[in-house]
This record gives structure tokens, sequence and C-alpha cells, in this order.
């Protein structure tokens, strides 16, 4: 594949960003790769009612 | 070849930058974050201090599998307009090993692992 690009003007009023957060990116400007992965889980057992036990010490 | 433009942003307003973070202004050629967070929100404020073992839980050794590009790509650009021209940027927070990037940049490599936990107080039925 041949991936011809021609950059004309790029021109951006206002950007308004609440937050950037975990391992994101805000990029104004030129790359070449970007590689980007999230992993994320909330089995049902990890909804936990009754009282308070603290997770597992640090190892 | 790839080509480089040049970023002007003429107002930038960031209110706050924590847990390994960055702002940069200016090229870099590679950007390589790691999260590991376990995210516990319980019903009451409690907390132990030095509670949390990350080896605990699966979620973060199990491999990320990504498609493996196979593609042939030839890239060619031509810059007609040498810039990138942002006026305003607001950024309220930028959090837990993100990056906010003014500039052109080579390879950016980021991964995110969160694991949910939720304590809640017992109900009465």
């Amino acid at each position: 594949m041949i991936f011809q690009v021609y950059n004309r003007d790029l021109c951006v009023g206002n950007m308004k960003i609440g937050s950037i957060s975990s391992s994101s990116i805000l990029l104004v400007g030129d790359t070449e790769t970007i590689q980007l992965a999230s992993i994320f889980d909330t089995p049902p057992e990890s909804l936990i009612i009754g009282p308070f036990v603290p997770l597992s010490r640090q190892g | 070849m790839y080509q480089k433009r040049t970023s002007i942003v003429n107002h930038l307003s960031v209110n706050v930058i924590l847990i390994l973070s960055t702002l940069e202004i200016g090229d870099s050629a590679h950007i390589y974050g790691v999260t590991r967070a376990l995210a516990v929100q319980r019903e009451r404020e409690f907390f132990f201090g030095n509670e949390g073992d990350f080896s605990g839980y699966g979620i973060f050794n199990r491999p990320i599998l990504l498609e493996p590009v196979t593609e042939a790509i030839t890239y060619e650009a031509e810059a007609i307009s040498p810039f990138i021209k942002v006026n305003n940027i607001t950024i309220n927070a930028i959090s837990t090993s993100s990056v906010a990037h003014i500039g052109n940049t080579k390879s950016v490599n980021m991964e995110a692992r969160i694991k949910h936990i939720r304590q809640l107080e017992p109900r009465e039925r």
C-alpha cells in the first residue's frame, strides 16, 4: 500500500480537555507510530458488599 | 521520508500535572508509559496504608495481544504547509503516566492496566 499525504493547512481554534489520564497522550505534532493498549476489568467478585476487609498486603 | 512540521500553540494552560505525567513542549523520539492501578472505591473513607498487591491479580501480568502489522506500507508526505496551528489549549489535568506533547515524536508505546474494586457497606434487608 502506498500512502501519500499532502499536508495543507491544519489549524485548530480551541481545545478544552477535561483530563488526560492512564497512559494517554495528547499530541500536537507528527509521529510515525503510536501504540496504545489498555486492559481493565470489573468482574462480579470485585463488588464486595460487607465489612471492609483490607486488600492483600504489599507482597 | 517523514516530514516534520512545526507546531504553533498561541495559548496553553494546564491546571494540574501529577503522578508521573509529562508536559512536553518540543520534539522527542520515543515515549513509553505504563500504568498499573488498583482502583478501589469504598463507601466509607478507610485507608490501611500498605494494602494492595499487584501479583495477586491476573490482569497485571496477562499479555495484551496486539495484531502485528503485516501490510507493506510506503508512506510519503508532502508538507505544503509546514505548520500545525492551535490557537488555545486548556487542559485541566494530566495524570497517571500520561503525556501532553506539543511537537513531533517518532514512536509512542503506552500501556494501562486497571483493576476496579468496589467495597460497599453491608445492606440491611
